[in-house]
């Protein structure tokens, strides 16, 4: 059981400047394309111009009799050296390399990869490499892909079904049977992503006089050091992955496990380093970065005061055309699939389905904004079947502050919340409603958009055996290690890469609580992973949980050494020693300062304690809280943590034009104990423009007819710019959670878990007086358009 | 995105440019490669020679003349966008050249390299049409209305070079402009846009008004106005083909067409009255 540290705090949620700020906005930043070695090759990939074909030969003659060509690997070829990529799903005959092998599956699959001493050579050769295809027959629509005769992605598998978990968690049926309303309806969330400035980059270098594969690569990927040794039949202190590697954006998808497994290989029958940096077109059609593509069916039981008691949901995805983890974000919302409300009983259907495009990975939230989006639109359609405010349909359904804790009926327990009172403090900053009839009496349409929302953090992987009953993984730690030095100094280590979330600063802040000593005096590394302690990465909103944890942890065990050896050395008892700043002092007036300590630890060993260790170094492998039991009856304990964000905003737009402007975009948030204010407000504006995007420009659109991506580029995947992004008001409320160091919750999702929502409700609410409404996103200018002027020209 | 080989060159002048051009059907010109230098890094377009007009002397030059106003195909956006003569005398470009992309794509980008590409959404293309300028080449001297045929195509003669863009000026006593355009985000491919100039009389009756649309059409397109009401543009806007792509369909265009004509007119008759 953690034991909580309380308020006051010296240097948690004090404003500070962020320790990473200066490097990478000074160009200090080290990524993967910064790393330059001695007689590096460079990679091109050659990707499929078929959705679904079986290759016939591949002939590289000509591309390697271009000078400076050094190899053409194929998907046959790879496949006979190496193991499969790890697959989620429960799914042996779905099979994966990172070359297409015997057939490609989606538009730009990766077919071949050309090795050259530059990449403008490679790509030179790579026009050259002759491929023969007999085309097949292709499936892009996921509802398509399911029905009886779909062309199959993966034959061997029978069906493109790759995932079909049926849940029934409390009395569904006998709710419905006695509410005396119901509504169904059906929503889309269409493929979008994060979409990483930096795209896909990793070098390798095998080391033959150590047989070891030293690894740099641009991720944010669990056991990625784990995966690169199974799939290339290492063992796995041959690995060694740099995880100080800079990440230049992630939020879910730099998972690459796919492009280090092929470098890899090359790195290694080559005896030259070998990188690849994928382009932008690469990256957005084979880099295998899209995020999740969702209809949900849904249907609501309800009475005549709004109080929702039953749900059925069922969720279809569209995974792609290969599993990895992507079904597994059918599974993590199930931790919060009745969202802030109190919910009695849900029926929940997960389906993820195979077709040919490109593979889903990992997206921000793991699949909770579509769901959110989904409940949050039944919310409000309940509210305008009875003619409720949508504020008060919130209010009658909300989980009440002395519920907690809160047991859903899918068997996680929320850990603490106040929802009512955040959205009170919300609404009492704005009329937005009074503003919104102001505009509409300009002759624009105007509607308020809301949304309360949790973001479930502090991940573990409980959806895993959920969903696979073959997978029998509960174990998600974060560790942290500190040393501190002969001189006195402080150096913490992580030990996961770091993708912009500002984790040196946490460690810092987190050590610093501790030790009261400044956070500008630690020092936090991040070493390679044979020098690391067991660790999975900064996925599920989970660092300021799990690293923080790890790092109060361990920075109390020092903090324990310290004063075992200054009771030692004054001969004082330890519960009468007092520990400030880090110097001990004795009732007596008498002190051992920082120096001092850290001088008998390194130097004089005979005033240390007998049998103490000399050194000062504590560690901490932090589990999550509340995780690692088995899912029991179809039940689990997902995120231990349960942050709560309200979405109160307003947006105009033209009759005609329908290009929809954000015009107040006020936010509620609460993630426990703020740890770093400006990390948190980070998170919370880049999360809205990331929903901001799902929810009006963005989508991975592919042309039915041909199988094509029509959207691989920034001229055609439209991310929302400054221009787009409003100024954001930002409500506080802070209730601690009790499971963790400080109180906090994860903020990683914060603002994306809800703005999606937001915005559709806030549209709708425009279009309302005029009898339409949209239940897909992205609600592009002439979708609402079309829809108000009641054609499809 | 690594071009395939090419020939870089960079002309001293004009003539230079010219005979380069003439001597190799496959070269092309860069002036600012806010297009091409994508679509070479794409492997899009395949020249075999790349005649950089970035050096040739003269080409940047903004001049105003006492009937004409003449900007050479090597000013760039950005100087368009600074510049007070022009605002003065060419206010509706001022104010279209702000729709065009965004500043960094303005300060490389350049009139002659917009007109030479002939995207159907370009502003500086409508405002040209709209005003009835000539596009000055190699080969010869085109009405604006002339020039463009169809997206990405343009009637300049193979072996030539556009040289600039030629503008009749008009008394600035009693004129208005507007100038609006919807795209899905700022600084985008606009998916309908309108420009408008309109000039009053000694007498405050309608002199001459000038309503271009563009963004909508394959081509910017004049309208042929019989009066400035909304039925009159609807009217005019009614036999020209739209054009639709996944963003939007041909009968949004149309009616964006129209709100923005719209727009566009309101702003002048406004700043006409002003």
């Amino acid at each position: 059981m953690t034991v909580q540290l309380q308020p006051p705090f010296r240097y948690v949620g004090h404003k500070r400047r962020v320790r990473e700020d200066r490097r990478f906005v000074a160009g200090g930043g080290h990524y993967a394309a910064d790393l330059v070695l001695a007689g590096m090759l460079h990679c091109a990939p050659l990707q499929s111009e078929h959705p679904a074909a079986r290759i016939v030969s591949i002939d590289a003659s000509a591309a390697l009799a271009l000078p400076g060509v050094h190899a053409v690997l194929t998907g046959a070829q790879l496949a006979a050296a190496s193991e499969p990529l790890m697959n989620g799903a429960n799914t042996p005959l779905v099979v994966r390399y990172p070359l297409a092998v015997g057939q490609v599956r989606y538009a730009g699959e990766w077919v071949a990869m050309v090795v050259a001493e530059s990449r403008a050579l490679a790509e030179d050769a790579r026009e050259l490499v002759q491929v023969e295809y007999e085309q097949l027959p292709f499936v892009t629509d996921g509802e398509a892909a399911m029905a009886e005769g779909a062309p199959l992605v993966h034959p061997p598998h029978g069906s493109n079904v790759l995932l079909d978990r049926h849940f029934i968690w409390g009395p569904v049926e006998e709710r419905f049977a006695v509410a005396p309303r119901k509504l169904a309806y059906r929503v889309r969330w269409a493929r979008s992503s994060t979409v990483p400035l930096e795209t896909f980059a990793v070098t390798a270098q095998w080391d033959a006089s150590q047989d070891v594969l030293d690894v740099w690569a641009s991720i944010q990927m669990p056991k990625f050091p784990d995966q690169i040794a199974r799939s290339l039949r290492l063992p796995g202190n041959a690995v060694r992955v740099h995880y100080d590697v800079d990440v230049g954006g992630s939020y879910g998808v730099k998972r690459g496990i796919k492009h280090a497994v092929l470098v890899g290989h090359l790195a290694r029958v080559l005896g030259r380093p070998v990188r690849l940096v994928e382009d932008r077109l690469e990256n957005m059609t084979g880099g295998d970065m899209q995020g999740p593509e969702r209809v949900f069916d849904v249907e609501l039981a309800y009475d005549d005061a709004g109080r929702v008691h039953a749900m059925k949901m069922r969720a279809l995805d569209n995974v792609g055309a290969y599993a990895g983890r992507s079904p597994f974000q059918l599974g993590k919302p199930i931790g919060a699939i009745v969202g802030p409300y109190a919910i009695e009983a849900v029926e929940y259907h997960a389906l993820a389905v195979a077709s040919n495009k490109t593979p889903q990975e990992a997206v921000r939230g793991f699949g909770q904004a579509p769901t959110n989006y989904a409940l949050e639109t039944g919310i409000d359609q309940v509210a305008a079947a009875l003619g409720l405010d949508r504020l008060e349909i919130r209010r009658r359904n909300f989980i009440r502050a002395e519920q907690f804790p809160y047991l859903i009926p899918s068997g996680t327990t929320y850990d603490s919340g106040n929802y009512a009172g955040l959205l009170e403090k919300t609404v009492a900053v704005a009329d937005l409603f009074a503003e919104r009839d102001a505009l509409r009496a300009q002759g624009l349409l105007a509607g308020v958009g809301i949304a309360s929302c949790l973001e479930p953090s502090g991940g573990n992987s409980s959806f895993e055996p959920l969903l696979n009953p073959m997978n029998r993984t509960t174990t998600w730690m974060e560790s942290c290690r500190i040393h501190v030095d002969a001189l006195g100094g402080i150096t913490a280590a992580m030990h996961t890469t770091t993708s912009g979330q500002a984790h040196e600063t946490l460690v810092s802040v987190a050590v610093a609580e501790v030790l009261e000593i400044p956070p500008e005096r630690i020092r936090v590394i991040r070493p390679d992973s044979l020098a690391s302690l067991p660790s999975n990465s900064p996925v599920g909103s989970r660092m300021a949980i799990m690293l923080g944890g790890a790092a109060v942890r361990a920075a109390q065990k020092l903090r324990a050494q310290l004063l075992a050896i200054a009771a030692h050395d004054l001969g004082v008892p330890q519960h009468l020693l007092r520990y400030s700043e880090g110097d001990v002092h004795a009732p007596d007036g008498r002190k051992l300062a920082w120096q001092e300590l850290v001088i008998i630890a390194h130097r004089e060993y005979f005033r240390l304690p007998p049998g103490v260790e000399p050194g000062l170094s504590a560690s901490s492998i932090y589990m999550v809280p509340t995780g690692g039991e088995l899912p029991k009856d179809d039940k689990v304990q997902m995120y231990p943590c349960h942050s709560f964000e309200f979405h109160y905003i307003l947006v105009a737009m033209d009759r005609v034009l329908c290009r929809p402007q954000i015009r107040r975009y006020i936010i509620g948030h609460d993630c426990g104990q703020v740890i770093s204010p400006d990390v948190v407000k980070g998170m919370t504006l880049g999360g809205i423009a990331h929903g901001i995007g799902a929810a009006l420009l963005e989508e991975f659109s592919i042309d039915a007819q041909t199988g094509q991506p029509t959207a691989a580029s920034f001229m055609d995947y439209l991310l929302p710019s400054a221009h787009e992004v409003p100024h954001v008001e930002i409500v506080h409320q802070t209730t601690p959670s009790p499971l963790t160091v400080f109180g906090q919750k994860g903020s990683g999702e914060s603002g994306y878990l809800g703005s999606p929502a937001a915005i559709a409700g806030a549209i709708n609410d425009a279009l309302a007086p005029h009898g339409v409404r949209v239940d897909q996103l992205p609600m592009r200018p002439a979708l609402l358009s079309d829809l108000l002027e009641g054609t499809h020209a | 995105m690594k071009p395939a080989p090419f020939e870089y060159i960079r002309a001293e002048s004009v003539l230079q440019a010219q005979e380069w051009l003439a001597a190799d059907p496959e070269a092309r010109v860069i002036a600012g490669g806010q297009t091409l230098m994508p679509m070479l890094a794409m492997r899009l377009v395949r020249p075999t020679r790349v005649i950089d007009i970035a050096g040739i002397a003269g080409l940047d030059t903004i001049a105003v003349g006492a009937d004409h106003v003449t900007l050479g195909a090597m000013v760039r956006q950005v100087a368009v966008e600074r510049s007070a003569a022009v605002a003065q005398a060419l206010p509706l470009l001022s104010k279209a050249i702000r729709f065009v992309g965004h500043p960094p794509t303005r300060r490389r980008g350049t009139i002659g390299g917009s007109v030479a590409n002939a995207d159907p959404a370009a502003e500086i293309a409508l405002v040209a049409v709209t005003q009835g300028a000539e596009v000055l080449t190699t080969a010869d001297a085109f009405a604006a209305r002339d020039y463009f045929l169809a997206p990405m195509t343009t009637a300049l003669p193979a072996g030539a070079m556009v040289t600039g863009l030629r503008f009749p000026r008009v008394a600035a006593a009693r004129r208005g402009t507007g100038f609006a355009e919807v795209a899905m985000r700022q600084g985008d491919y606009a998916m309908a846009a309108a420009a408008c100039e309109l000039v009053l009389g000694a007498g405050g009756e309608v002199a001459s008004l000038r309503l271009g649309i563009g963004g909508a059409t394959p081509v910017p397109v004049l309208l042929d106005l019989a009066a400035p009401t909304r039925e009159a543009i609807a009217a005019a806007l009614a036999p020209l083909e739209m054009m639709h792509d996944p963003n939007a369909g041909a009968g949004y265009r149309r009616r964006a067409a129209l709100a923005l004509a719209m727009q566009a007119l309101d702003e002048a008759q406004r700043e006409v009255m002003a």
